[in-house]
């Protein structure tokens, strides 16, 4: 395994890792406000399409990068409009979300499949940084987004726990009355959160179709979005375990490509002879074995879960 | 300031449930329109076409019909999880894994005679597909790991497993190099009923029926939906939870993996990634929009079923297919958005303390209607 191979595999570790993050951090705001939001895959897929779209009209990957982000708003709007204002079932509600985002996206993006960028992210060398032997590159010489998601991270940690905001957010996850009663708007507090969400996601999907894998397909994102729903309960609904669920899941998802190129003998196997479909399987595995994991872990404590996580609320019927 | 509330209705409306459905294909062929308009498409021309396509003449009812066999047996199979308040959102997977089952025993018992051969390859199917369950039904009732993500996750792992065998163990000698499975033994395909429907068809009405008698007219149906709805009642008199979700998870996966079966013995000749085609997904729109009841499921499979064979054909006027997956999401969103004002009307009330005159009216017990 040659230096090169190893560096690109945690350059491509902190990128999937950044795209998964950014979707899965957006899902956390929802989910810490009580609404589960089984729709990311189709927001994200919707932030793919659009962001492209938007990127191949204007030229400009910052502007793609807000359509994208407004698009996510938007189609997370729908799922706070009717389980949230309507109170209607959050799961039905949605996964209604992703089959209809994937659908619509593919709609929207029929006559830009196949078509290349001209312009994508430049990867921003961090002077004095980026020179650093491996993690120079790993780190420092990253396209903006990770960057901005990292501030994100560190804006959300901030904001929940250190503002009053975060704070009527996750009364308003724990318990709908109470937070009722002391006089914030529910409604508010969930659809905004639920929309920040999907604009995360958006932003996320964006970041796939415009630096990761420029061009616009159908499906994309490819379970993506599901893992980082996945994510927020890996990272127990905190955002710093959950950035390094997302460096360990975007290992997962940088090594699968590269792994056949690796000489290395598993467990007796020659890892290059597996065939790339089966090593694909590796991250949705994963998932599953984290997932059982944490609640075996946790299955004498009670759930790190937000209290109110999936329940609708309306004052009538307190 | 005035603003809108949503209060319970004395009285559910009546017809509700079908009716919720209704609206909710109004709502999307409503807004279809719009986006078909917006794109520069004749909204009539294209309905028009769908609906012919999928209804008018023998050979249109045999393609909706040919559809609405999986949609109907992945709709039950969401159902059938769905009647104790579980998810099974991965029953593409489990298509997949019982499709992938009967080819391999198909692979080896190929000498059977044809009834023989596919009795062992439905039979296998259904033991595909719950095998792809097992590991999120033992998840979900010992240490209650959402059923929702697992499911949902294993459909990656079955279709990336079925595209390693077709490139590698399993890959057909005599494709000239071209990466696909062996086309299942003739004798195994269903024998046809008229045009494109086969017994399959015949298979899914019954086990709808079979179902739909067992979940509301016997114990074990009770005993299953009591789980869903109030677990702690259902302990006390005695049902074993972990059993029930066991039971009702391993059934689910097991239908799925009837309905890939049937669709590769069926529908297809040989195993392929695509061969799911998203019915497990759709599936998953069909049983909510029946809320969960198996007798519902025959029939909104059925509206799916001629909606997708509509969207096949508008192909030909340069419109995408996706179309109809958009009809799809917004039959459920318009039927969930009908559904609460079913059971809620909008009264407008003033700030806090203000009454508008309503008010009074609600100082009286109210009469607490049922959760529909």
């Amino acid at each position: 395994m040659s230096e090169a191979a190893i560096v690109g595999l945690f350059v491509a570790t902190v990128q999937f890792g950044t795209l998964v993050f950014l979707a899965a951090l957006g899902e956390l705001i929802a989910e810490r406000a009580g609404v589960l939001n089984l729709g990311v895959e189709g927001m994200m897929t919707m932030g793919a399409v659009s962001g492209f779209m938007v990127g191949l009209e204007t030229g400009s990957p910052w502007a793609a990068f807000i359509a994208a982000a407004a698009v996510g708003a938007l189609v997370g709007g729908l799922h706070a409009l009717v389980s949230v204002v309507l109170g209607a079932d959050q799961v039905v509600s949605g996964l209604a979300l992703t089959i209809g985002g994937l659908g619509l996206a593919a709609y929207v993006g029929r006559n830009v499949v196949g078509e290349r960028p001209e312009t994508k992210f430049t990867d921003l060398g961090i002077v004095g940084l980026a020179d650093i032997p491996w993690f120079g590159d790993i780190f420092f010489n990253q396209p903006p987004v990770v960057y901005v998601a990292v501030l994100l991270g560190l804006a959300v940690w901030f904001v929940l726990t250190r503002t009053r905001w975060g704070l009527a957010l996750r009364a308003v996850g724990e318990s709908a009355p109470t937070t009722d009663a002391v006089g914030h708007s529910v409604m508010a507090l969930r659809s905004g959160a639920v929309m920040v969400g999907g604009a995360f996601a958006g932003a996320g999907g964006a970041f796939l179709s415009l630096y990761m894998a420029p061009g616009w397909t159908e499906g994309m994102v490819a379970g993506r979005g599901w893992i980082a729903v996945a994510l927020v309960i890996f990272g127990a609904w905190r955002p710093g375990r959950l950035a390094l669920g997302a460096l360990l899941f975007g290992f997962t998802l940088a090594l699968q490509p590269r792994l056949q190129s690796f000489d290395i003998e598993f467990l007796g196997v020659d890892v290059n002879r597996i065939s790339p479909a089966l090593l694909g399987i590796l991250p949705f595995v994963l998932t599953v074995v984290v997932l059982v994991i944490i609640s075996w872990r946790f299955r004498h404590r009670p759930s790190p879960a937000p209290a109110a996580l999936g329940l609708p609320y309306r004052r009538e019927e307190r | 300031m005035i603003r809108p509330v949503l209060v319970r209705r004395d009285r559910v409306l009546p017809a509700t449930q079908s009716f919720g459905f209704v609206v909710g294909i109004l709502v999307a062929l409503v807004l279809g329109a719009i986006l078909l308009w917006v794109s520069g498409n004749s909204p009539a021309e294209v309905y028009e076409r769908m609906f012919d396509s999928a209804f008018v003449g023998t050979d249109s009812l045999s393609r909706t019909l040919e559809r609405t066999t999986p949609l109907a047996l992945t709709g039950l199979s969401v159902a059938v999880a769905g009647s104790m308040g579980l998810w099974n959102i991965g029953a593409e997977g489990q298509m997949m894994a019982g499709a992938t089952v009967a080819t391999g025993v198909a692979m080896m018992a190929d000498g059977l005679s044809g009834p023989a051969l596919i009795a062992v390859m439905l039979a296998s199917g259904v033991a595909g597909g719950m095998l792809l369950m097992l590991g999120p039904a033992l998840a979900r009732s010992h240490l209650g790991v959402s059923e929702i993500i697992t499911t949902l996750m294993l459909v990656y792992v079955a279709i990336r497993v079925v595209e390693w065998l077709q490139v590698g163990p399993w890959k057909d000698p005599g494709s000239l190099g071209f990466p696909r499975i062996e086309e299942v033994p003739g004798q195994a395909s269903l024998p046809g009923l008229f045009g494109r429907v086969n017994i399959g068809a015949l298979i899914a009405l019954g086990l709808l029926i079979v179902f739909s008698l067992a979940v509301s007219r016997t114990a074990w149906g009770y005993e299953l939906r009591l789980a869903g709805s109030s677990p702690d009642t259902a302990r006390y008199a005695g049902v074993s939870l972990r059993r029930k979700v066991l039971t009702a998870l391993l059934l689910s996966g097991g239908i799925a993996g009837l309905a890939g079966t049937i669709q590769l013995t069926g529908a297809e000749v040989r195993l392929t990634p695509g061969l799911s085609n998203g019915f497990g997904f759709s599936g998953i729109i069909v049983a909510a929009l029946a809320l969960m009841r198996p007798s519902g499921v025959a029939v909104v499979a059925f509206v799916f079923g001629a909606v997708q064979v509509g969207g096949q054909s508008i192909q030909t006027l340069g419109v995408s297919s996706a179309i109809s997956d958009i009809l799809q999401a917004m039959i459920l969103f318009g039927a969930l958005v009908a559904a609460v004002f079913f059971n809620y009307r909008i009264r407008w009330t003033g700030p806090l303390g203000e009454s508008s005159g309503e008010e009074i009216e609600q100082l009286e017990p109210a009469v607490e209607e049922p959760d529909v």
